[in-house]
Protein backbone atom coordinates (compact mmCIF):
# COMPACT_ATOMS: atom_id res chain seq x y z
CA UNK A 1 0.00 0.00 0.00
CA UNK A 2 1.32 3.43 -0.94
CA UNK A 3 1.33 5.56 2.19
CA UNK A 4 2.95 8.67 0.78
CA UNK A 5 2.95 9.91 -2.77
CA UNK A 6 4.77 13.04 -3.87
CA UNK A 7 4.01 14.35 -7.38
CA UNK A 8 6.19 16.92 -9.20
CA UNK A 9 7.05 18.79 -6.03
CA UNK A 10 8.82 22.13 -6.59
CA UNK A 11 10.02 24.95 -4.38
CA UNK A 12 11.62 28.22 -5.42
CA UNK A 13 13.33 30.64 -3.07
CA UNK A 14 13.47 33.67 -5.37
CA UNK A 15 15.68 32.59 -8.28
CA UNK A 16 16.98 29.51 -6.46
CA UNK A 17 15.18 26.29 -7.26
CA UNK A 18 15.56 24.28 -4.05
CA UNK A 19 13.30 21.45 -5.13
CA UNK A 20 12.85 20.79 -8.83
CA UNK A 21 9.96 18.60 -9.97
CA UNK A 22 10.59 15.74 -7.54
CA UNK A 23 8.24 12.74 -7.47
CA UNK A 24 8.44 9.61 -5.36
CA UNK A 25 6.33 7.06 -3.52
CA UNK A 26 6.75 5.39 -0.15
CA UNK A 27 5.12 2.03 0.59
CA UNK A 28 3.94 1.03 4.05
CA UNK A 29 6.70 -0.49 6.17
CA UNK A 30 9.52 0.69 3.92
CA UNK A 31 12.64 2.58 4.84
CA UNK A 32 13.50 4.96 2.06
CA UNK A 33 16.86 6.69 2.20
CA UNK A 34 17.04 10.28 0.96
CA UNK A 35 20.60 11.34 0.26
CA UNK A 36 22.51 13.99 -1.65
CA UNK A 37 25.38 16.43 -1.20
CA UNK A 38 24.95 19.46 1.07
CA UNK A 39 22.30 21.79 -0.29
CA UNK A 40 20.71 19.12 -2.47
CA UNK A 41 17.30 19.92 -1.00
CA UNK A 42 16.68 17.04 1.41
CA UNK A 43 15.48 19.11 4.34
CA UNK A 44 13.47 21.33 1.99
CA UNK A 45 11.52 18.27 0.87
CA UNK A 46 10.87 17.38 4.50
CA UNK A 47 9.66 20.92 5.16
CA UNK A 48 7.39 20.85 2.11
CA UNK A 49 5.85 17.47 2.86
CA UNK A 50 5.20 18.23 6.56
CA UNK A 51 3.74 21.66 5.79
CA UNK A 52 6.47 23.73 7.45
CA UNK A 53 7.08 25.53 4.12
CA UNK A 54 4.51 26.35 1.41
CA UNK A 55 5.25 24.62 -1.89
CA UNK A 56 5.59 26.40 -5.21
CA UNK A 57 4.05 23.53 -7.16
CA UNK A 58 3.19 19.86 -6.85
CA UNK A 59 0.95 17.59 -4.80
CA UNK A 60 1.44 15.45 -1.73
CA UNK A 61 -0.91 12.57 -0.96
CA UNK A 62 -0.96 10.83 2.40
CA UNK A 63 -2.89 7.54 2.38
CA UNK A 64 -4.37 8.55 -0.93
CA UNK A 65 -5.69 11.89 0.30
CA UNK A 66 -4.27 15.25 -0.69
CA UNK A 67 -2.62 17.12 2.20
CA UNK A 68 -1.88 20.24 0.16
CA UNK A 69 -2.31 23.43 2.17
CA UNK A 70 -2.67 21.72 5.54
CA UNK A 71 -0.83 23.22 8.52
CA UNK A 72 2.00 21.29 10.22
CA UNK A 73 -0.14 20.45 13.26
CA UNK A 74 -2.90 19.06 11.01
CA UNK A 75 -0.41 16.92 9.08
CA UNK A 76 1.09 15.69 12.34
CA UNK A 77 -2.44 14.92 13.49
CA UNK A 78 -2.92 12.64 10.48
CA UNK A 79 0.18 10.65 11.38
CA UNK A 80 2.95 12.18 9.27
CA UNK A 81 5.78 13.38 11.47
CA UNK A 82 9.40 14.49 11.35
CA UNK A 83 12.45 15.06 13.47
CA UNK A 84 14.61 18.14 13.03
CA UNK A 85 18.11 18.26 11.60
CA UNK A 86 19.01 20.78 14.28
CA UNK A 87 17.36 19.35 17.40
CA UNK A 88 14.32 21.31 18.51
CA UNK A 89 13.67 20.36 22.12
CA UNK A 90 10.96 22.09 24.14
CA UNK A 91 13.30 24.26 26.22
CA UNK A 92 12.65 24.59 29.91
CA UNK A 93 10.93 21.22 30.10
CA UNK A 94 12.21 17.85 31.25
CA UNK A 95 12.89 14.91 28.93
CA UNK A 96 9.75 13.24 30.22
CA UNK A 97 7.60 16.31 29.59
CA UNK A 98 8.94 16.63 26.05
CA UNK A 99 7.84 13.10 25.31
CA UNK A 100 4.56 13.57 27.17
CA UNK A 101 3.64 16.50 24.91
CA UNK A 102 4.13 14.17 21.94
CA UNK A 103 1.86 11.59 23.56
CA UNK A 104 -0.81 14.17 24.45
CA UNK A 105 -0.92 15.75 21.02
CA UNK A 106 0.62 14.02 18.00
CA UNK A 107 -1.72 11.78 16.07
CA UNK A 108 -5.37 12.64 16.47
CA UNK A 109 -8.25 10.53 17.76
CA UNK A 110 -6.23 8.37 20.11
CA UNK A 111 -8.33 9.37 23.14
CA UNK A 112 -5.23 10.00 25.17
CA UNK A 113 -6.10 11.57 28.48
CA UNK A 114 -3.30 12.69 30.77
CA UNK A 115 -3.13 9.38 32.62
CA UNK A 116 -2.91 7.23 29.51
CA UNK A 117 -0.47 9.63 27.89
CA UNK A 118 1.79 9.37 30.92
CA UNK A 119 1.71 5.60 30.77
CA UNK A 120 2.51 5.65 27.09
CA UNK A 121 5.37 8.07 27.78
CA UNK A 122 6.86 5.56 30.22
CA UNK A 123 6.65 2.89 27.55
CA UNK A 124 8.39 4.99 24.91
CA UNK A 125 11.11 6.18 27.30
CA UNK A 126 11.82 2.54 28.09
CA UNK A 127 11.94 1.65 24.42
CA UNK A 128 14.56 4.26 23.53
CA UNK A 129 16.46 3.76 26.78
CA UNK A 130 16.00 7.20 28.29
CA UNK A 131 14.27 6.10 31.48
CA UNK A 132 17.15 7.07 33.69
CA UNK A 133 17.29 10.58 32.35
CA UNK A 134 13.59 11.22 32.30
CA UNK A 135 13.57 14.02 34.85
CA UNK A 136 16.62 15.82 33.46
CA UNK A 137 15.99 19.19 31.86
CA UNK A 138 16.64 19.12 28.11
CA UNK A 139 19.40 21.71 28.59
CA UNK A 140 21.28 19.23 30.80
CA UNK A 141 21.58 16.24 28.46
CA UNK A 142 24.09 15.48 25.70
CA UNK A 143 23.48 15.68 21.96
CA UNK A 144 23.10 11.88 21.49
CA UNK A 145 20.51 11.90 24.26
CA UNK A 146 18.73 14.87 22.70
CA UNK A 147 18.51 12.98 19.41
CA UNK A 148 17.23 9.95 21.31
CA UNK A 149 14.66 12.18 22.97
CA UNK A 150 13.52 13.52 19.61
CA UNK A 151 13.03 9.95 18.46
CA UNK A 152 11.08 9.18 21.62
CA UNK A 153 8.96 12.27 21.12
CA UNK A 154 8.16 11.30 17.57
CA UNK A 155 7.28 7.74 18.66
CA UNK A 156 5.02 9.11 21.37
CA UNK A 157 3.07 10.83 18.61
CA UNK A 158 2.32 7.38 17.13
CA UNK A 159 2.92 8.36 13.52
CA UNK A 160 2.50 6.11 10.51
CA UNK A 161 5.39 7.64 8.64
CA UNK A 162 8.37 9.61 9.94
CA UNK A 163 10.92 11.79 8.20
CA UNK A 164 14.10 11.28 10.19
CA UNK A 165 16.24 14.29 9.29
CA UNK A 166 19.86 13.46 10.10
CA UNK A 167 19.21 11.85 13.46
CA UNK A 168 22.84 10.73 13.50
CA UNK A 169 24.55 13.99 12.62
CA UNK A 170 27.12 14.91 15.22
CA UNK A 171 27.33 11.42 16.71
CA UNK A 172 30.60 9.50 16.95
CA UNK A 173 30.91 6.00 15.35
CA UNK A 174 29.91 4.13 18.53
CA UNK A 175 26.91 6.36 18.99
CA UNK A 176 25.98 5.87 15.33
CA UNK A 177 25.93 2.10 15.88
CA UNK A 178 23.70 2.50 18.92
CA UNK A 179 21.35 4.83 17.04
CA UNK A 180 21.28 2.49 14.06
CA UNK A 181 20.31 -0.44 16.29
CA UNK A 182 17.60 1.70 17.82
CA UNK A 183 16.09 2.74 14.49
CA UNK A 184 16.07 -0.91 13.35
CA UNK A 185 14.40 -1.96 16.57
CA UNK A 186 11.77 0.75 16.25
CA UNK A 187 11.00 -0.26 12.71
CA UNK A 188 10.06 -3.76 13.80
CA UNK A 189 8.48 -3.00 17.15
CA UNK A 190 6.43 -0.02 16.02
CA UNK A 191 5.78 -0.99 12.42
CA UNK A 192 7.09 2.37 11.26
CA UNK A 193 7.48 3.65 7.75
CA UNK A 194 10.57 5.82 7.56
CA UNK A 195 12.00 8.35 5.15
CA UNK A 196 15.58 8.44 6.23
CA UNK A 197 17.74 11.49 5.51
CA UNK A 198 21.38 10.99 6.33
CA UNK A 199 24.93 11.94 5.40
CA UNK A 200 26.53 8.95 7.05
CA UNK A 201 26.63 6.51 4.11
CA UNK A 202 27.31 3.49 6.28
CA UNK A 203 24.03 4.09 8.09
CA UNK A 204 21.93 4.74 4.99
CA UNK A 205 23.33 1.75 3.11
CA UNK A 206 22.75 -0.50 6.07
CA UNK A 207 19.20 0.45 6.80
CA UNK A 208 17.42 1.52 3.59
CA UNK A 209 15.31 -0.64 1.32
CA UNK A 210 15.58 1.93 -1.43
CA UNK A 211 17.57 5.11 -1.86
CA UNK A 212 16.63 8.35 -3.59
CA UNK A 213 19.54 10.61 -4.55
CA UNK A 214 19.00 14.35 -4.89
CA UNK A 215 21.33 16.82 -6.56
CA UNK A 216 20.64 20.55 -7.00
CA UNK A 217 17.02 19.93 -6.05
CA UNK A 218 16.48 17.24 -8.71
CA UNK A 219 15.99 13.54 -8.20
CA UNK A 220 18.85 11.94 -10.13
CA UNK A 221 18.68 8.29 -9.07
CA UNK A 222 16.27 5.95 -7.30
CA UNK A 223 17.78 2.51 -6.73
CA UNK A 224 18.59 -0.19 -4.21
CA UNK A 225 21.47 0.68 -1.84
CA UNK A 226 23.92 -1.63 -3.61
CA UNK A 227 23.31 -0.10 -7.04
CA UNK A 228 23.30 3.48 -5.79
CA UNK A 229 26.84 3.21 -4.44
CA UNK A 230 28.27 2.45 -7.86
CA UNK A 231 25.92 4.57 -9.94
CA UNK A 232 27.92 7.00 -12.16
CA UNK A 233 25.47 9.89 -11.64
CA UNK A 234 25.80 9.54 -7.87
CA UNK A 235 29.58 9.43 -8.00
CA UNK A 236 29.52 12.50 -10.22
CA UNK A 237 27.24 14.37 -7.84
CA UNK A 238 29.41 13.63 -4.83
CA UNK A 239 32.92 13.54 -6.26
CA UNK A 240 32.73 15.52 -9.49
CA UNK A 241 32.60 14.68 -13.22
CA UNK A 242 36.33 13.99 -13.64
CA UNK A 243 36.36 11.37 -10.91
CA UNK A 244 33.25 9.77 -12.35
CA UNK A 245 34.93 9.57 -15.78
CA UNK A 246 38.00 7.94 -14.26
CA UNK A 247 35.74 5.38 -12.61
CA UNK A 248 34.04 4.66 -15.94
CA UNK A 249 37.36 4.17 -17.68
CA UNK A 250 38.55 1.84 -14.92
CA UNK A 251 35.35 -0.16 -15.11
CA UNK A 252 35.72 -0.69 -18.86
CA UNK A 253 39.42 -1.54 -18.43
CA UNK A 254 38.55 -4.14 -15.84
CA UNK A 255 36.08 -5.59 -18.28
CA UNK B 1 10.03 0.27 47.30
CA UNK B 2 8.78 3.68 46.44
CA UNK B 3 5.76 3.50 48.74
CA UNK B 4 7.72 5.05 51.60
CA UNK B 5 8.70 7.95 49.40
CA UNK B 6 5.18 8.25 48.04
CA UNK B 7 3.85 8.41 51.57
CA UNK B 8 6.36 11.07 52.49
CA UNK B 9 5.37 13.00 49.40
CA UNK B 10 1.69 12.64 50.24
CA UNK B 11 2.37 13.84 53.79
CA UNK B 12 4.21 16.83 52.40
CA UNK B 13 1.37 17.64 50.04
CA UNK B 14 -1.13 17.32 52.87
CA UNK B 15 0.80 19.73 55.04
CA UNK B 16 1.05 22.18 52.13
CA UNK B 17 -2.71 22.07 51.57
CA UNK B 18 -3.25 22.51 55.30
CA UNK B 19 -0.96 25.55 55.35
CA UNK B 20 -2.75 27.09 52.37
CA UNK B 21 -6.14 26.49 54.05
CA UNK B 22 -4.91 28.12 57.27
CA UNK B 23 -3.65 31.19 55.42
CA UNK B 24 -6.92 31.41 53.53
CA UNK B 25 -9.01 31.23 56.74
CA UNK B 26 -6.79 33.90 58.29
CA UNK B 27 -7.29 36.13 55.26
CA UNK B 28 -11.07 35.60 55.36
CA UNK B 29 -11.20 36.58 59.02
CA UNK B 30 -8.78 39.50 58.64
CA UNK B 31 -11.40 42.25 58.00
CA UNK B 32 -12.67 41.73 61.56
CA UNK B 33 -9.34 42.96 62.89
CA UNK B 34 -8.09 45.64 60.54
CA UNK B 35 -9.51 49.02 59.59
CA UNK B 36 -10.19 50.97 56.41
CA UNK B 37 -6.67 51.77 55.24
CA UNK B 38 -5.22 48.27 55.53
CA UNK B 39 -8.42 46.74 54.21
CA UNK B 40 -7.89 48.85 51.12
CA UNK B 41 -4.24 47.84 50.84
CA UNK B 42 -5.14 44.16 50.94
CA UNK B 43 -7.92 44.58 48.39
CA UNK B 44 -5.40 46.20 46.04
CA UNK B 45 -3.00 43.29 46.66
CA UNK B 46 -5.68 40.79 45.66
CA UNK B 47 -6.53 42.87 42.61
CA UNK B 48 -2.91 42.86 41.45
CA UNK B 49 -2.80 39.16 42.18
CA UNK B 50 -5.56 38.67 39.61
CA UNK B 51 -4.01 41.02 37.02
CA UNK B 52 -0.65 39.26 37.42
CA UNK B 53 -2.26 35.84 37.01
CA UNK B 54 -3.69 37.10 33.74
CA UNK B 55 -0.20 38.19 32.67
CA UNK B 56 1.41 35.04 34.02
CA UNK B 57 -0.51 32.60 31.85
CA UNK B 58 0.39 34.69 28.78
CA UNK B 59 3.95 35.84 29.55
CA UNK B 60 5.11 33.32 32.14
CA UNK B 61 3.70 30.16 30.56
CA UNK B 62 3.15 30.95 26.88
CA UNK B 63 5.90 33.53 26.32
CA UNK B 64 3.72 36.31 24.92
CA UNK B 65 3.82 39.57 26.91
CA UNK B 66 0.38 41.20 26.65
CA UNK B 67 1.30 44.82 27.44
CA UNK B 68 -2.16 45.98 26.46
CA UNK B 69 -3.98 43.75 28.95
CA UNK B 70 -5.15 46.88 30.80
CA UNK B 71 -7.77 47.16 28.06
CA UNK B 72 -9.63 44.17 29.50
CA UNK B 73 -9.49 45.74 32.95
CA UNK B 74 -10.96 48.87 31.36
CA UNK B 75 -13.59 46.93 29.44
CA UNK B 76 -14.63 45.16 32.65
CA UNK B 77 -14.81 48.43 34.57
CA UNK B 78 -16.68 50.34 31.87
CA UNK B 79 -19.10 47.54 31.00
CA UNK B 80 -20.02 47.33 34.66
CA UNK B 81 -20.43 51.10 34.97
CA UNK B 82 -22.56 51.45 31.83
CA UNK B 83 -24.67 48.34 32.52
CA UNK B 84 -25.31 49.30 36.15
CA UNK B 85 -26.31 52.84 35.17
CA UNK B 86 -29.03 51.14 33.10
CA UNK B 87 -30.23 49.24 36.15
CA UNK B 88 -28.51 45.89 35.48
CA UNK B 89 -27.50 44.12 38.73
CA UNK B 90 -23.78 43.95 39.55
CA UNK B 91 -23.14 40.24 39.00
CA UNK B 92 -24.83 40.34 35.61
CA UNK B 93 -22.88 43.49 34.65
CA UNK B 94 -19.69 41.72 35.61
CA UNK B 95 -20.62 38.83 33.30
CA UNK B 96 -21.42 41.26 30.47
CA UNK B 97 -17.97 42.83 30.91
CA UNK B 98 -16.26 39.44 30.95
CA UNK B 99 -18.15 38.35 27.82
CA UNK B 100 -17.19 41.59 26.06
CA UNK B 101 -13.53 41.09 27.03
CA UNK B 102 -13.49 37.51 25.81
CA UNK B 103 -15.11 38.47 22.48
CA UNK B 104 -12.67 41.36 21.93
CA UNK B 105 -9.65 39.22 22.87
CA UNK B 106 -10.69 36.57 20.34
CA UNK B 107 -11.45 39.10 17.58
CA UNK B 108 -8.13 40.88 18.08
CA UNK B 109 -6.24 37.75 19.01
CA UNK B 110 -6.84 35.99 15.71
CA UNK B 111 -4.85 38.56 13.70
CA UNK B 112 -2.54 39.94 16.42
CA UNK B 113 -1.36 36.60 17.83
CA UNK B 114 0.22 35.85 14.46
CA UNK B 115 2.89 38.29 15.60
CA UNK B 116 5.58 36.90 17.82
CA UNK B 117 7.57 38.32 20.72
CA UNK B 118 7.95 42.09 20.95
CA UNK B 119 5.71 42.72 17.96
CA UNK B 120 2.78 41.16 19.76
CA UNK B 121 3.50 43.21 22.92
CA UNK B 122 3.59 46.45 20.93
CA UNK B 123 0.46 45.62 18.93
CA UNK B 124 -1.52 45.09 22.15
CA UNK B 125 -0.40 48.51 23.46
CA UNK B 126 -1.76 50.00 20.24
CA UNK B 127 -5.08 48.22 20.71
CA UNK B 128 -5.36 49.39 24.31
CA UNK B 129 -4.68 52.97 23.16
CA UNK B 130 -7.33 52.72 20.46
CA UNK B 131 -9.92 51.41 22.93
CA UNK B 132 -9.05 54.20 25.36
CA UNK B 133 -9.77 56.77 22.62
CA UNK B 134 -13.09 55.10 21.85
CA UNK B 135 -14.15 55.23 25.50
CA UNK B 136 -12.98 58.85 25.88
CA UNK B 137 -14.91 59.99 22.82
CA UNK B 138 -18.14 58.03 23.13
CA UNK B 139 -19.22 60.66 25.65
CA UNK B 140 -22.99 60.07 25.72
CA UNK B 141 -22.42 56.36 26.34
CA UNK B 142 -19.41 56.29 28.68
CA UNK B 143 -19.27 59.78 30.18
CA UNK B 144 -16.17 60.54 28.14
CA UNK B 145 -12.82 61.66 29.50
CA UNK B 146 -14.51 63.06 32.62
CA UNK B 147 -15.22 59.54 33.85
CA UNK B 148 -18.44 58.05 35.11
CA UNK B 149 -20.05 57.06 38.39
CA UNK B 150 -21.53 53.81 39.64
CA UNK B 151 -24.32 53.36 42.18
CA UNK B 152 -23.12 53.62 45.78
CA UNK B 153 -24.12 50.88 48.21
CA UNK B 154 -25.82 52.27 51.29
CA UNK B 155 -23.80 50.49 54.02
CA UNK B 156 -21.33 51.61 56.69
CA UNK B 157 -17.77 51.93 55.24
CA UNK B 158 -16.14 49.12 57.26
CA UNK B 159 -18.79 46.64 56.14
CA UNK B 160 -18.72 47.92 52.58
CA UNK B 161 -14.96 47.66 52.29
CA UNK B 162 -15.09 44.18 53.81
CA UNK B 163 -17.47 43.10 51.04
CA UNK B 164 -15.04 44.24 48.34
CA UNK B 165 -12.13 42.72 50.26
CA UNK B 166 -13.88 39.33 50.24
CA UNK B 167 -14.98 39.76 46.65
CA UNK B 168 -11.44 40.48 45.45
CA UNK B 169 -9.97 37.73 47.69
CA UNK B 170 -12.48 35.25 46.25
CA UNK B 171 -11.59 36.30 42.72
CA UNK B 172 -7.87 35.93 43.38
CA UNK B 173 -8.28 32.48 44.94
CA UNK B 174 -10.63 31.42 42.14
CA UNK B 175 -8.25 32.70 39.46
CA UNK B 176 -5.28 30.96 41.07
CA UNK B 177 -7.13 27.64 41.34
CA UNK B 178 -8.33 27.93 37.75
CA UNK B 179 -4.80 28.64 36.52
CA UNK B 180 -3.48 25.70 38.53
CA UNK B 181 -6.02 23.36 36.94
CA UNK B 182 -5.39 24.72 33.45
CA UNK B 183 -1.63 24.32 33.73
CA UNK B 184 -1.99 20.71 34.87
CA UNK B 185 -4.22 19.84 31.92
CA UNK B 186 -3.41 18.86 28.35
CA UNK B 187 -4.15 22.44 27.33
CA UNK B 188 -1.54 23.63 29.84
CA UNK B 189 1.13 21.44 28.25
CA UNK B 190 0.15 22.93 24.90
CA UNK B 191 0.67 26.47 26.22
CA UNK B 192 4.06 25.66 27.73
CA UNK B 193 5.20 24.03 24.50
CA UNK B 194 4.49 27.25 22.64
CA UNK B 195 6.85 29.17 24.92
CA UNK B 196 9.41 26.38 24.75
CA UNK B 197 9.56 26.17 20.96
CA UNK B 198 6.64 27.29 18.85
CA UNK B 199 7.78 25.62 15.61
CA UNK B 200 8.43 22.32 17.33
CA UNK B 201 5.05 22.59 19.07
CA UNK B 202 3.33 23.04 15.73
CA UNK B 203 5.19 20.08 14.23
CA UNK B 204 4.15 17.97 17.22
CA UNK B 205 0.49 18.40 16.43
CA UNK B 206 -0.38 21.36 18.64
CA UNK B 207 -2.80 23.85 17.10
CA UNK B 208 -0.78 26.85 18.21
CA UNK B 209 -3.20 29.53 16.98
CA UNK B 210 -6.09 27.96 18.87
CA UNK B 211 -4.01 27.66 22.05
CA UNK B 212 -2.79 31.25 21.83
CA UNK B 213 -6.23 32.75 21.23
CA UNK B 214 -7.94 30.73 23.97
CA UNK B 215 -5.15 31.56 26.43
CA UNK B 216 -5.51 35.26 25.77
CA UNK B 217 -9.29 34.93 26.21
CA UNK B 218 -8.74 33.28 29.61
CA UNK B 219 -6.35 36.07 30.55
CA UNK B 220 -8.90 38.68 29.39
CA UNK B 221 -11.73 36.99 31.30
CA UNK B 222 -10.07 37.19 34.72
CA UNK B 223 -8.56 40.65 34.16
CA UNK B 224 -11.99 41.92 33.20
CA UNK B 225 -13.57 40.55 36.40
CA UNK B 226 -10.95 42.40 38.46
CA UNK B 227 -11.83 45.61 36.58
CA UNK B 228 -15.54 45.11 37.29
CA UNK B 229 -15.05 44.70 41.03
CA UNK B 230 -12.67 47.67 41.08
CA UNK B 231 -15.23 49.91 39.36
CA UNK B 232 -18.00 49.02 41.80
CA UNK B 233 -15.60 49.42 44.71
CA UNK B 234 -14.43 52.90 43.66
CA UNK B 235 -17.90 53.92 42.43
CA UNK B 236 -16.14 56.39 40.14
CA UNK B 237 -13.88 55.53 37.20
CA UNK B 238 -12.04 57.57 34.59
CA UNK B 239 -10.76 56.18 31.26
CA UNK B 240 -7.07 56.99 31.80
CA UNK B 241 -7.20 55.27 35.18
CA UNK B 242 -8.67 51.91 34.16
CA UNK B 243 -6.93 51.74 30.76
CA UNK B 244 -3.61 52.68 32.43
CA UNK B 245 -0.62 50.76 31.04
CA UNK B 246 0.98 51.10 34.51
CA UNK B 247 -1.43 48.42 35.73
CA UNK B 248 0.36 45.99 33.43
CA UNK B 249 3.82 47.34 34.20
CA UNK B 250 3.18 46.84 37.93
CA UNK B 251 1.79 43.41 37.16
CA UNK B 252 4.95 42.45 35.30
CA UNK B 253 7.18 43.69 38.13
CA UNK B 254 5.06 41.57 40.47
CA UNK B 255 5.62 38.59 38.20
CA UNK B 256 9.36 39.18 38.19
CA UNK B 257 9.45 39.45 41.98
CA UNK B 258 7.20 36.45 42.60
CA UNK B 259 8.37 34.21 39.80
CA UNK B 260 7.18 33.92 36.20
CA UNK B 261 5.62 30.67 35.15
CA UNK B 262 4.66 29.45 38.61
CA UNK B 263 1.12 29.34 39.97
CA UNK B 264 1.80 31.04 43.29
CA UNK B 265 4.36 33.51 41.91
CA UNK B 266 1.84 36.24 41.09
CA UNK B 267 0.13 35.96 44.49
CA UNK B 268 3.37 36.05 46.44
CA UNK B 269 4.72 38.83 44.23
CA UNK B 270 1.59 40.94 44.71
CA UNK B 271 1.90 40.71 48.50
CA UNK B 272 5.58 41.61 48.53
CA UNK B 273 5.42 44.35 45.93
CA UNK B 274 2.36 46.09 47.35
CA UNK B 275 3.49 45.86 50.97
CA UNK B 276 6.92 47.14 49.93
CA UNK B 277 5.25 49.97 48.05
CA UNK B 278 3.17 50.87 51.13
CA UNK B 279 6.21 50.73 53.39
CA UNK B 280 8.37 52.93 51.18
CA UNK B 281 5.48 55.35 50.76
CA UNK B 282 4.92 55.71 54.50
CA UNK B 283 8.61 55.80 55.49
CA UNK B 284 10.38 57.61 52.68
CA UNK B 285 7.72 60.11 51.66
CA UNK B 286 8.74 61.89 48.50
CA UNK B 287 11.54 59.44 47.78
CA UNK B 288 9.22 56.47 47.85
CA UNK B 289 9.24 55.81 44.10
CA UNK B 290 13.05 55.84 44.03
CA UNK B 291 13.28 53.49 47.01
CA UNK B 292 10.63 51.21 45.54
CA UNK B 293 12.42 51.16 42.21
CA UNK B 294 15.78 50.37 43.76
CA UNK B 295 14.39 47.60 45.95
CA UNK B 296 12.62 46.10 42.95
CA UNK B 297 15.85 46.15 40.94
CA UNK B 298 17.67 44.51 43.85
CA UNK B 299 15.05 41.76 44.16
CA UNK B 300 15.06 41.04 40.45
CA UNK B 301 18.88 41.13 40.41
CA UNK B 302 19.29 38.79 43.36
CA UNK B 303 16.40 36.48 42.45
CA UNK B 304 16.35 36.28 38.65
CA UNK B 305 13.73 33.53 38.72
CA UNK B 306 11.66 35.24 41.38
CA UNK B 307 10.97 34.10 44.90
CA UNK B 308 9.19 30.91 43.85
CA UNK B 309 12.08 30.01 41.54
CA UNK B 310 14.54 30.49 44.40
CA UNK B 311 12.46 28.36 46.75
CA UNK B 312 12.20 25.61 44.14
CA UNK B 313 15.92 25.51 43.44
CA UNK B 314 16.57 25.25 47.19
CA UNK B 315 14.06 22.41 47.41
CA UNK B 316 15.59 20.57 44.45
CA UNK B 317 19.02 20.58 46.07
CA UNK B 318 17.65 19.00 49.24
CA UNK B 319 15.83 16.14 47.50
CA UNK B 320 17.84 13.10 46.36
CA UNK B 321 17.38 11.60 42.92
CA UNK B 322 16.66 7.89 42.67
CA UNK B 323 15.96 5.81 39.58
CA UNK B 324 16.30 9.04 37.67
CA UNK B 325 13.02 10.21 39.15
CA UNK B 326 12.89 13.29 41.32
CA UNK B 327 10.78 12.57 44.34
Amino acid sequence: MTILQVNSLSKKFGALIATDNVSFKVEKGEIVGLIGPNGAGKTTITNLVTGALPKTAGDVFFRGKSINGLKPFQIAGLGLTRTFQVVQPLEGMSVEENVLVGALFGKKNRNHDLKRAKKFTDEVLHLVGLEEKRSYMVSDITLPDLKRMELARVLAMEPEIVFLDEVMAGLNPTEVDAALALVKKLRFERDLTIVYIEHIMRAVMDISDRIIVLHHGKKIVEESPRKVASHPAVIEAYLGKRYADICKVRETENG
Amino acid sequence: MSTERDNALLQKKKSQVLLAALILVALILLPKFIVGYWLRVFTVIFMFGVISQGLNIMAGYMGYIPFGNAMFYGIGAYSTAVAMSHGVPFVLSMCIGAAASVIISVLFGLPVLRLRGHYFAIATIGLAGALLSVVENATEFTGGAMGTTLPIIDKPPQQLYSYFYWGMLGLMVGTTLAMGLIMKSKFGYGIRSIKANEDAANAMGINTTYHKVVTWAISAFFTSLAGSIYAYWMSFIAPTEVFDVMLVVNGIVILLVGGMGSILGPVLGAFIFELLSELTWSHFGEYHLATLGISTILIVFLLPKGLIGKLESLKKKSIPIQDGKIY
